[in-house]
């Protein structure tokens, strides 16, 4: 037998370990395995290393996945929380738009008048009026930002 | 299997703790063993293994129930991997990133491989345990992947997010490469 043989052999035995092989390719495998020992010894070597390579036990620390699954809990207690407290903050952010949106023709005419008390321009009186609406929102903005910093900086420790 | 997969898909969706509970414990031995073989450092592969597992918490939604579950959990690790490697230049993990560059087999120094033969508890896997702490790391990972997970070479190509013939590539270039690492009568 020349070379050329036994390195096909090789190549499909190989073949057949990572993607099968077609039936023809199988039986010229199996043929040439039972005539020649030297490619039969090589392909049980390949496989006693790939039962060996199964075999290869790995010991899991103690306690990993206790210490995980606590982890996990905490975490997943977080979102929970998270979630909670965005519904809280998207039930008060909605009631203080309708309360605005209801309360701004009095609003206006309170800053008309203070304005007209104090002999105040105009644009004095829209910036205040803006300011009004703008700043308590600016400043839950601002605990929102907050409380997600302190949540994700308590998270990287 | 479908139902299975759906329902877990909506135990991950909800953030079920007592879900994510049981996948630990159930994958916790293969999870391990992947970054174990991916990173070759005990310390490194249990905060990994944690880090793999809030990340799972948090993307559950993101988890596709056509797949199975193993193949998305390993791509996670895997990715985990990649970024503390970019972080920290790893050199065993620098080379998941060049994986088609010819590199000679190079025996690990001492204190690299030693944290993977402390966990290997068996005497006779020692000679096959330590051929593949010789190969080269994206060979040990498609290895491992292939033949102790058993996963489909779809599957494995979606883990590495690399084409099928890369996969198949790497798959004939490991076995040759443990094949020449490990002398014959070893095992």
């Amino acid at each position: 037998m020349n070379e050329n043989v036994h390195s096909r052999a090789q190549q499909l035995f190989a073949q057949l370990l990572v993607e099968g092989l077609s039936p023809s390719d199988q039986a010229w495998l199996d043929a040439h395995l039972r005539e020649c020992a030297a490619c039969s010894r090589e392909t049980s070597f390949t496989r006693e290393l790939l039962a060996a390579l199964r075999g290869v036990p790995v010991a899991v620390p103690r306690e990993l996945a206790a210490r995980t699954q606590v982890r996990v809990r905490l975490r997943a207690r977080e979102f929970a929380e998270a979630s909670g407290s965005n519904a809280l903050l998207w039930v008060v952010t909605a009631a203080s738009w309708v309360l605005g949106i209801f309360s701004a023709p009095l609003v206006w005419r309170a800053f008309a008048w203070v304005g007209a008390q104090l002999n105040l321009p105009k644009l004095v009186l829209e910036l205040g009026f803006v300011l009004w609406w703008a700043v308590p929102a600016l400043i839950a903005v601002a605990i929102v930002l907050h409380q997600r910093a302190v949540r994700n900086g308590a998270r990287s420790l | 299997m479908t139902d299975d997969l759906q329902s877990l898909a909506a135990g991950l969706r909800r953030r079920d703790p007592d879900v994510l509970d049981r996948l630990i414990e159930q994958y916790q031995q293969r999870l391990f063993r992947y970054l174990l073989f991916l990173t070759g450092d005990s310390a490194l592969a249990e905060d990994l293994f944690q880090e793999t597992w809030i990340r799972v918490l948090e993307r559950g939604h993101q988890y596709n129930a056509k797949c199975r579950f193993e193949s998305w959990l390993f791509t996670i690790a895997r990715n985990l991997v990649i970024d503390v490697s970019r972080r920290k230049k790893f050199r065993s993990l620098e080379e998941l990133g060049d994986p088609e560059s010819p590199q000679p087999y190079e025996p690990p120094d001492e204190r690299s491989a030693s944290a993977l033969q402390m966990l290997v508890t068996r005497e006779n896997e020692r000679a096959v345990q330590l051929s593949l702490l010789k190969i080269p790391a994206f060979y040990r990972e498609v290895l491992l992947l292939r033949f102790h997970e058993e996963l489909a070479l779809e599957e494995i190509a979606s883990v590495l997010a690399a084409p099928i013939s890369t996969v198949k590539s790497r798959l004939y270039r490991g076995l040759a490469a443990l094949r020449s690492a490990l002398p014959e009568g070893a095992v």
